[in-house]
C-alpha cells in the first residue's frame, strides 16, 4: 500500500514539478530582435523592403493624398464628410488634424528605419550594399521634400527662409532626436538634394518602378531643383532622365489604360508605391474616393464600391472637355443615367459628378491603385517650365515639349501651340506650360504645390462644400499664395510631445 | 479502544495518535475522526440532533469536543452521537451557519443552528488555504452564492457589482457576449492590465459557470494578495465551486427565463419632423424627406429573451463526494442578431483514498456561441436619418444603393442583415487534478494541477447580393485559435498547537506555462449564400497567424501565528519571475506582513452586552503586476506581412527595447477594524494607502525618435482610500425579518512622480497623467458656451500678462486653444469619488423582497458620441440628438445659449475636442428587485421535493442620472462613451427546486 502511494505521489510530484521547471524566455513568432536585423546584406535587403513596407502604410499614402490633392482646383469635395479631409478640401485646417499627425508620423518613421540602413552600410561597400543605401537615401530625400511642401511654405518665397521641418539625419543621439527643431526650408531643400545626388551615384541597379534606381532620384531632383527655382539644373536632370532610354510615353489606348496594369510593366512610371492584389484598400483606398461602379468600370450610384464623394471640378472638366479627344478625358467617368449627369444634391447649388478612376482597376480590381509619384510626361512638364521661364530663347523648346504631350493625349492640328498662338490667345509661355501640367498631372497631387511656387493664387469658382458658410450660392474661394492656410499646422500631437515644434500661424 | 481499525494504516498510526492528540491544532483537518477518550473525566455518551432555522436536518454537521480531537458529524437526519467527558464543551459548526458552543451535558436534545451572514461565515477560503474569518489580518470581502443569485448574468463581475465595498465593476455594453471590467481600490495602473487576479478552486485562471459558485472572497489589501505575487497587484478575486456532501444525493434546478429591452435613459434621437425643422434652420432640405418618418433605433432594438436553465446533483458517502451539474443559457441581446448561448457541464469529484490522502479532481467544460450584427448595428441606429425608409411595400429591407438614400453612408444595413452574419463559438476545458496528502498531524502536502485548454472559432461573412460584400464578390473572414495552459501548485503546510500557541507555516512551488496559437484567413469571390473558404476565388489578404507563449514561476514561504486566538500575525516572502520581462529583471520578490487583535476576546470585552466581536487588524507588503504584452522589454522588427513590400518579405521596426522594463511594484498597507454589535450590527471598515512605483506605461513617443511608443516603468500612483461595510438586522422577529447592507468605497488618486521630471507622461492627450493630479483627470480646452451676440462658439484661452501672471479670455477660434498652453485641467476625473450599494431584505413568512441599488459618484464621462449628433450642423448627413431641456440653441442676437446657432458645415468646429462633452456620469441605479416565495416544506412533501423557491425578478428598471446618453455606465478609467450598446431592462421569474 505504502509503495503504490509512494508510486502515486511520486507521479503527480513530477508531473507538478515538470510544469513548474519550464522554459523561461520566448521569442515572438512574427517578429525578430533588433539586433539581428541588419547583420548581413541580405538582411539589409530585407529591412529595406521593411523601409517601403512602412512607406505603402496607409496612414501615410491615404492621409498624405489628402494633404495634397484636396487644396487644388480640379476637384469638387460634393458633401461634408466626417472625416478630417474636409478641413484639407475647404482649408480650415484644425491644428489636431488626424491626417496631418498620421502623415508627419509615418514620413519620419520611414525616415528612422532608413537611417538605421544608411548607418549600418559604409560607402565604399560592395555594388549591392551601395544599391541598398542609396534606396534608402532616396527614401529619406522622398519623405523630407514631400513634409517640407506640406508643412512649410514654397521655396520660391524669401528664398527658403521660412521654418520647414526637422530634418532627421542618421547618427543623432536619443536626447537630439526627442527635443529636434525645425530646420528652415531652405535647410531641408539642401539636405534633401544632398541625399538624392549621393543616392543617384550610388544606384546602379536597374530595378522595376515600384523601387528607388539612379533615374529615381534624378527625376526626383528634377522635380526639387524646379521648385527651388533653379531652371537649368531642373532641365539638366529631367534630360539625364528622358535620355536615359529607360522610359516611354504610353501611346494611344495604352496610355488610356495607364493605370490598370500591374505597375511594374509600365514603361512610363518611374516610381510608384506599389499596392499587390491583396492589399486592396477597399472603402479606404484613394480610388474609393473618386469612383463608386462596377468591376466593368461602369458607374453607379455612390456607396456600391466606394464613397465616391469627390469628383472633378467643373472648371477642370468644363477645360479639358475643350478638346473632345483628349485621352486624358478616359481618366473621367461622368455618372450618367439615361444620358443625364447625376449631381449630387447635397448642397446648393448641385455637384455634378464627375468620377476620377485614376485610382482604380488596377490588374482588375475595383479599388486597387499603386499611386504614382514620378512619370516620365512630368519630365517634359518640368523641362518646359524651366524653358518657359529661361526666357524668350527657349520658349520654342518648352513648346515642343509641352505639344509632345498634347499629341500623345490625341490632339492635332490646332490643339497644338505655337509661339503665335501663344501670342494671340494673350498667355504667356508659362501660362501654357501650367496648363498642360494641370491637364496632364490632374488627380497627383501637384496642382496646388504648382500654383503656390509661380505665385499664382487656387481660384475656385464651382460647387462643393468649399462654398459652405459663405454667403449663400456662392461658390467661390480664393486661396492667395501668401495666406496662411496654404500650409498646413504641425500636428499638435507631436508638438505636445515635443514643444521645440514651433507652430505655423 | 472503540474505534475498529479496518486498514493496517490504521493500526500503525494508532499507538502515535495519543501523543499527535497533545499538539494538535484547530485548522488543518482534512476530515473528522470518530471519538477518542482524551483526559481521565467521566465519558458519556451524548445523542442529540441538529436542524436548521426552519426546522430542517442538517447533514454534515461537525460537532467536536472543545481543545480535543473527538468529533462526530450529523447524518442525513441530523443525528448524531459523541463520546465526550460530561464536563466538556461541545463546538457545532457548519458552513453557512454560525457556530455554536453547547456544555456537553446540555446537548442531549434538537439543537437548533442559525443561518450566518455573510461576512462572518465560519470558514473564508483566501490565498491557498482556508481561515476563520474572525482570524484574518486582511481586507477581503465574502460575497455567498446565494448573493450572487439577485440579478440575472452569465458574467460574474456583473453580479459582484455593487457588493463588495471597493469592488467596481463597469461594464460598457449591454452585449452579452461581452463582459466587464472590475477594478479593485482604483486604478494603480496605466498600461498594465488593471483587472484583478481570478482563482478558481485553488489555482489562478479557471473558468466556471456563475450557478456552480459556492462562494466568491475578494482580497483586497497587499497582505491578501501579496501570496500571489507578481499577478496580484490589481486584487484577487477567488471563487469556489460547489462541492458534494456525505449523505443523501441532492438534486436541484434552478430555472428562469425573461425579458430584456435596451434602457434609453435620457436620450433620444429626433424624428423625421423634429430633423426636418431643424434642418430648415440652416439648409434648405428636400421636402420629399417629409414622405419617411422611420425610428432607426426600433429598427436596431429589440425585446428579446433571457433563460438560464441548471440541474445538479450533488452527495457522496463519508470517502466520496460529488458535485455534477449542467447549465444551459441564452441570452439575446436587445440588438437585432446579436446573442449569446452557453452550456457549462461541471464534476466535482473528491475522494479520500486512506485516511491520509485524498484526492480531487474538478472538471469543467463550457461550449459558447455567439451571434454578432454583421453590420455593427450600433452606429447605424445612432446615426441613421428618419427620412430613409426601412422597408419597402412589401415589409421587406430596401436596398438603399438604388433610391435616393439620404443618409451619409447610403447603405441599409437591414437589407445587408439578410444575406451576411457574424458568429463565434468557443469550448473552453479546464481539468484540475489534485492530492493531499496528510505526511503526519502536523505536516500536509497538496498538489493542485490544472491544464486549461481553449478553442475560439470565428466567422463573418458578407454575401455578395449585400453591400459590403458587393464590391468583392463576397467575402468571408475565418479565425481559429486554440490556447492551451498548463499550471502546477504544490503545497507544503506545518500545523502546530502548544498550549494556546497557534503555528503555522506555508511553502508553495508554483509554475505555469501558457502558449496560443492563431490562423485566419480572409477570402473573396463566392457565390451567394456558401460561407465555405474551398468555394472562393480569391484572396483578400493572406493568411495570418501566429503564436504566443508566456511563463511565471513563483516560491513562496509563509508563516501564521496567533496567540489564544486573541492576538495574530503573519508574515510571507514571494519570489515570482516572469518570462514576460528583460532579461535583467524577470524576478521580482515581494513580502507581506499582518497582525490583528480580536479585542472581544479580551477578558474586558468577552461579556460585553453591545460588542460581541472586535477586531483590529492591520497589514503592510509589496506586491507586483506583470499584465504587459509578452513581449514588451524587446526591441523588434516586425516580419508580417504588413512589413512586406511588392511581393517581396519585409522587416521593418516595430518596437523600441527597454532591456531594464521590470514588474510594476506595490506597496500596500492597510487599517481595518471589525465590529459587531449585539448581533445584529456588523461594521467593517478599512482604510488603506496603496502606492505603485515603477509604473508600467506604454509611453508615446515623438515620432522622429522612429517609434510610436516604447514600454518603460514611468513613475508612481497613488491610491487612498476608506472603505465601509455596514449589515443591519433592523427586525429579527420570528416570521419576520429585515436586513440591509450597505458598503461605500472612496478613494482618491495622485500621480506622484513621473520619471525625468516630466509634467505628463502622455501629453495632448485628454488624460495626459500629469504629476499631482488624478490619474484618470481630464484635460482639454474649456469650452465656454455661446457668445450671445453671434451665437458663437467659445473656448477659454489662457494668456500671460506682463507680469507672467495667468489669465483667461474668451475666444471662438478653436485652433488657438488646442495647445498645450490652454488646454486645462478642470478638476474632473474619470474616476469616481465613491461608489456603493445597498440592499434591502424583509422576509415575512415565506416570502422574500429584496432590492438591490448601486450608485457611483463624482466620475466624469466624455461622451464622445455626441461629435455624431450633436455638432451644430457640422454633419447634416447623421441625425440629431433632441436637446434635453436643460439645453438650447442660439437663434438670435441676445440669446443666451448652450449651443451655438447651427450652420451648414459646421459653426467654427464647435464639435471638436473639448471639455462642452465632458458630462457628469454619476448614477443610481435600482440593479435588482426580487420577489421570492419559499413554498412550505408541508405542501411539497407529497412530491417527494425538499424545497421550492419562486421568484420574480427585474433588473436594472431606474436609474438616476444627469448624463445625456443612453447609458451612463463606461469603464470607469477610460471614461469614454462611444456608440454604447445600452444596458437591458431585464424582467425574468424563475424556480428553485431541490429534490
Amino acid at each position: 500500500m505504502k509503495k503504490y502511494f509512494n508510486k502515486v505521489i511520486l507521479a503527480v510530484l513530477f508531473l507538478s514539478l515538470s510544469i513548474v521547471g519550464c522554459k523561461k524566455n520566448f521569442e515572438p513568432s512574427t517578429a525578430i530582435d533588433e539586433n539581428s536585423a541588419l547583420t548581413n546584406p541580405a538582411d539589409i535587403e530585407t529591412a529595406t523592403i521593411g523601409t517601403y513596407a512602412l512607406l505603402r502604410s496607409a496612414a501615410y499614402v491615404r492621409s498624405n493624398h489628402f494633404l495634397m490633392e484636396y487644396p487644388s482646383d480640379e476637384v469638387a469635395q460634393g458633401q461634408n464628410s466626417s472625416d478630417d479631409l474636409s478641413r484639407a478640401y475647404r482649408y480650415n485646417h484644425v491644428t489636431t488634424s488626424g491626417h496631418a499627425n498620421n502623415f508627419w508620423v509615418q514620413s519620419y518613421l520611414v525616415v528612422s528605419a532608413a537611417n538605421k540602413i544608411i548607418a549600418s552600410i559604409p560607402d565604399n561597400s560592395t555594388a549591392d550594399l551601395r544599391q541598398l543605401k542609396g534606396e534608402n537615401l532616396y527614401l529619406r530625400a522622398m519623405m523630407h521634400f514631400n513634409l517640407v511642401r506640406a508643412f512649410g511654405r514654397p521655396y520660391t518665397q524669401n528664398n527658403g527662409d521660412n521654418p520647414g521641418v526637422p530634418i532627421l539625419r542618421d547618427g543623432l543621439t536619443e536626447e537630439e532626436k526627442l527635443t529636434i527643431s525645425r530646420s528652415k526650408v531652405s535647410e531641408v531643400y539642401d539636405f534633401v538634394i544632398n541625399d538624392l545626388l549621393k543616392a543617384s551615384e550610388m544606384m546602379n541597379d536597374l530595378k522595376a518602378n515600384p523601387f528607388a534606381s539612379k533615374q529615381v532620384a534624378n527625376a526626383l531632383l528634377a522635380r526639387v531643383y524646379l521648385f527651388m527655382g533653379n531652371n537649368p539644373k531642373a532641365i539638366e536632370y529631367a534630360d539625364l532622365v528622358i535620355n536615359s532610354g529607360r522610359y516611354s510615353l504610353l501611346q494611344g489606348a495604352e496610355f488610356n489604360n495607364y493605370f490598370r496594369g500591374a505597375p511594374e510593366a509600365n514603361l512610363e512610371t518611374i516610381f510608384c508605391i506599389r499596392h499587390v492584389k491583396t492589399e486592396d484598400q477597399d472603402f479606404s483606398a484613394i480610388g474609393s474616393m473618386y469612383f463608386s461602379g462596377d468591376a466593368n468600370g461602369n458607374p453607379a450610384g455612390q456607396a456600391q464600391s466606394g464613397w465616391g464623394e469627390i469628383y472633378a471640378s467643373q472648371k477642370y472638366y468644363n477645360f479639358l472637355s475643350a478638346n473632345p479627344t483628349d485621352r486624358r478625358l478616359s481618366f473621367i467617368t461622368p455618372y450618367r443615367v439615361g444620358g443625364v449627369l447625376q449631381m449630387n444634391t447635397r448642397l446648393t447649388p448641385n455637384t455634378p459628378m464627375y468620377y476620377v478612376n485614376k485610382y482604380n482597376f488596377q490588374e482588375g480590381i475595383i479599388n486597387l491603385s499603386s499611386p504614382v509619384y514620378i512619370r516620365l510626361a512630368e519630365m517634359y512638364l518640368i523641362r518646359a517650365e524651366a524653358n518657359a521661364k529661361l526666357g524668350a530663347a527657349t520658349a520654342q523648346a518648352a513648346l515642343n515639349d509641352v505639344n509632345l504631350l498634347r499629341q500623345r493625349a490625341g490632339l492635332s492640328g490646332a490643339a497644338l501651340h505655337t509661339l503665335a498662338s501663344v501670342a494671340t490667345s494673350g498667355k504667356t509661355i508659362l501660362d501654357v506650360v501650367m496648363e498642360e501640367r494641370w491637364l496632364e498631372l490632374a488627380f497627383e497631387g501637384h496642382r496646388a504645390y504648382d500654383l503656390f511656387r509661380n505665385g499664382r493664387p487656387m481660384v475656385r469658382n464651382y460647387p462643393g462644400t468649399h462654398c459652405l458658410n459663405t454667403n449663400p450660392n456662392n461658390i467661390n474661394q480664393t486661396v492667395n499664395p501668401g495666406d496662411n492656410r496654404v500650409v498646413f499646422y504641425i500636428p499638435e500631437q507631436e508638438r505636445a510631445k515635443n514643444p521645440n515644434l514651433t507652430q505655423n500661424p | 479502544m472503540r474505534m475498529k481499525a479496518k486498514l493496517q494504516t490504521w493500526k500503525f498510526f494508532l499507538f502515535l495518535l495519543p501523543a499527535f492528540l497533545l499538539l494538535s491544532s484547530t485548522g488543518s483537518r482534512l476530515y473528522a475522526e470518530p471519538g477518542e477518550r482524551t483526559d481521565n473525566s467521566v465519558n458519556k455518551i451524548i445523542k442529540g440532533k441538529i436542524l436548521d432555522e426552519d426546522g430542517n436536518p442538517l447533514r454534515g454537521v461537525t460537532v467536536r469536543v472543545k481543545n480535543a480531537a473527538t468529533t462526530a458529524i450529523t447524518n442525513e437526519a441530523g443525528d448524531f452521537t459523541i463520546d465526550a467527558p460530561d464536563k466538556a464543551i461541545l463546538e457545532i459548526s457548519y458552513v453557512g451557519f454560525e457556530s455554536m458552543e453547547i456544555p456537553a451535558a446540555q446537548a442531549n436534545r434538537t439543537i437548533r443552528l442559525k443561518k450566518s451572514s455573510g461576512d462572518l461565515q465560519d470558514v473564508v477560503v483566501i490565498g491557498y488555504g482556508t481561515k476563520k474569518a474572525k482570524y484574518l489580518s486582511s481586507a477581503a470581502s465574502v460575497v455567498s452564492g446565494e448573493q450572487l443569485r439577485d440579478v440575472t448574468s452569465n458574467n460574474v463581475s456583473s453580479l459582484l457589482q455593487g457588493k463588495v465595498a471597493g469592488l467596481v465593476v463597469s461594464t460598457a455594453s449591454g452585449d452579452p457576449t461581452s463582459g466587464s471590467n472590475m477594478l479593485i481600490r482604483g486604478a494603480g495602473t496605466i498600461s498594465a492590465g488593471s483587472a484583478p487576479l481570478i482563482v478558481v478552486d485553488g489555482n489562478i485562471g479557471g473558468s466556471y459557470n456563475p450557478t456552480d459558485v459556492e462562494s466568491i472572497t475578494v482580497l483586497k489589501d497587499a497582505a491578501a494578495t501579496g501570496l500571489y505575487g507578481s499577478r496580484a497587484g490589481n486584487g484577487v478575486v477567488i471563487i469556489t465551486t460547489k462541492s458534494g456532501k456525505a449523505g443523501k444525493t441532492k438534486i436541484n434546478l434552478q430555472s428562469s427565463v425573461g425579458f430584456n429591452k435596451a434602457s434609453t435613459g435620457n436620450f433620444n434621437l429626433m424624428s423625421g419632423p423634429q430633423l426636418f425643422d431643424y434642418l430648415s434652420i440652416f439648409s434648405t432640405p428636400d421636402p420629399a424627406m417629409k414622405n419617411t418618418n422611420t425610428n432607426w433605433w426600433d429598427e436596431t432594438f429589440r425585446t428579446s429573451m433571457t433563460q438560464s436553465h441548471t440541474l445538479s446533483a450533488s452527495g457522496g458517502s463519508e470517502k466520496t463526494q460529488f458535485y455534477i451539474s449542467g447549465n444551459y443559457y441564452k441570452e439575446e441581446g436587445t440588438l437585432i442578431a446579436n446573442d449569446k448561448t452557453g452550456y457549462n457541464f461541471r464534476t466535482n469529484l473528491s475522494h479520500k483514498i486512506n485516511s491520509k490522502l485524498k484526492v480531487s479532481t474538478l472538471i469543467n467544460a463550457i461550449y459558447t456561441k455567439d451571434n454578432y450584427n454583421p453590420e455593427g448595428g450600433l452606429y447605424q441606429a445612432y446615426t441613421y436619418l428618419p427620412f430613409d425608409a426601412a422597408h419597402d411595400a412589401d415589409g421587406l429591407p430596401i436596398d438603399s444603393r438604388y433610391v435616393n438614400w439620404y443618409g451619409r453612408d447610403k447603405s441599409n444595413f437591414l437589407y445587408s442583415m439578410q444575406y451576411d452574419f457574424s458568429e463565434a463559438n468557443s469550448l473552453r476545458l479546464n481539468g484540475d487534478l489534485n492530492l493531499e496528502y496528510q505526511i503526519t498531524k502536523d505536516l500536509s502536502f497538496g498538489t493542485y494541477n490544472r491544464v486549461n485548454f481553449f478553442n475560439y472559432r470565428s466567422r463573418s461573412f458578407y454575401d455578395k447580393r449585400s453591400q459590403g460584400g458587393a464590391t468583392n464578390g463576397g467575402e468571408l473572414y475565418n479565425s481559429s485559435s486554440q490556447t492551451r495552459e498548463m499550471i502546477s501548485s504544490n503545497r507544503l503546510r506545518y500545523d502546530k498547537k502548544i498550549g494556546v500557541h497557534n503555528l503555522s507555516a506555508l511553502a508553495v512551488l508554483e509554475g505555469n506555462q501558457s502558449f496560443y496559437e492563431v490562423l485566419s484567413t480572409a477570402v473573396k469571390g463566392l457565390p451567394p449564400g456558401r460561407p465555405f473558404a474551398s468555394t472562393a476565388t480569391g484572396e483578400l489578404t493572406l493568411p495570418q497567424g501566429g503564436v504566443n507563449e508566456y511563463s511565471f514561476q513563483k516560491y513562496l514561504g509563509q508563516v501564521d501565528y496567533n496567540y489564544d486566538n486573541k492576538y495574530f500575525a503573519v508574515a510571507s516572502l514571494v519570489r515570482d519571475r516572469s518570462s514576460r520581462f528583460g532579461n535583467n529583471n524577470s524576478g521580482a520578490t515581494f513580502y507581506q506582513l499582518g497582525a490583528s487583535w480580536i479585542a472581544s476576546n479580551e477578558d474586558f470585552l468577552k461579556n460585553n452586552n453591545l460588542i460581541d466581536f472586535l477586531k483590529f487588524r492591520a497589514s503592510y507588503g509589496t506586491t507586483g503586476n506583470a499584465e504587459i504584452g509578452d513581449y514588451a522589454a524587446l526591441g523588434l522588427y516586425s516580419l508580417s506581412t504588413s512589413s512586406s513590400y511588392a511581393g517581396l518579405p519585409g522587416a521593418a521596426p516595430l518596437q523600441k527595447a527597454n532591456p531594464n522594463l521590470t514588474w510594476e511594484k506595490q506597496k500596500g498597507i492597510n487599517f481595518g477594524i471589525e465590529v459587531n454589535f449585539k448581533k445584529r450590527i456588523n461594521l467593517i471598515v478599512d482604510m488603506y494607502q496603496r502606492t505603485s512605483d515603477d509604473l508600467l506605461y506604454r509611453k508615446p513617443l515623438p515620432a522622429t525618435t522612429g517609434y510610436l511608443f516604447v514600454y518603460e516603468n514611468v513613475g508612481s500612483v497613488r491610491n487612498r482610500g476608506l472603505e465601509f461595510n455596514l449589515v443591519t438586522k433592523n427586525v429579527q422577529q420570528k416570521n419576520l425579518s429585515w436586513e440591509t447592507s450597505l458598503n461605500m468605497a472612496f478613494n482618491r488618486n495622485k500621480v506622484i512622480s513621473l520619471n525625468d521630471g516630466q509634467k505628463f507622461s502622455s501629453p495632448g492627450a485628454r488624460q495626459p497623467i500629469g504629476v499631482g493630479h488624478d490619474i484618470d483627470e481630464w484635460n482639454m480646452p474649456v469650452w465656454v458656451g455661446v457668445d450671445p451676440t453671434n451665437g458663437d462658439p467659445l473656448w477659454e484661452k489662457v494668456l500671460f500678462d506682463a507680469d507672467g501672471k495667468k489669465y483667461i479670455t474668451y475666444t471662438n477660434d478653436y485652433n488657438s486653444v488646442a495647445n498645450e498652453t490652454s488646454r486645462q485641467y478642470l478638476g474632473k476625473s474619470a474616476a469616481p469619488k465613491f461608489t456603493g450599494g445597498i440592499t434591502n431584505e424583509v422576509n415575512y413568512k415565506g416570502f422574500t423582497l429584496s432590492a438591490f441599488v448601486n450608485f457611483v459618484y463624482g466620475n466624469y464621462v466624455f461622451n464622445d458620441t455626441r461629435f455624431y449628433y450633436d455638432n451644430d450642423g457640422n454633419y447634416d448627413s447623421y441625425n440629431s440628438m433632441v436637446l434635453p431641456s436643460k439645453w438650447t440653441r442660439w437663434e438670435k442676437p441676445g440669446d443666451i445659449a448652450t449651443h451655438p446657432r447651427p450652420l451648414a458645415g459646421g459653426n467654427r468646429l464647435s464639435m471638436s475636442s473639448s471639455s462642452r462633452y465632458l458630462e457628469d456620469g454619476s448614477y443610481i441605479r435600482l440593479r435588482n428587485v426580487t420577489l421570492g416565495y419559499n413554498v412550505p416544506s408541508t405542501f411539497l412533501q407529497r412530491y417527494k421535493i425538499s424545497s421550492a423557491r419562486i421568484f420574480v425578478s427585474g433588473d436594472n428598471l431606474w436609474t438616476g442620472t444627469n448624463f445625456t446618453g443612453p447609458d451612463p455606465e463606461v469603464v470607469l478609467s477610460a471614461g469614454e462613451s462611444s456608440f454604447k450598446y445600452p444596458i437591458s431592462k431585464k424582467i425574468m421569474v424563475g424556480l428553485n427546486l431541490s429534490f
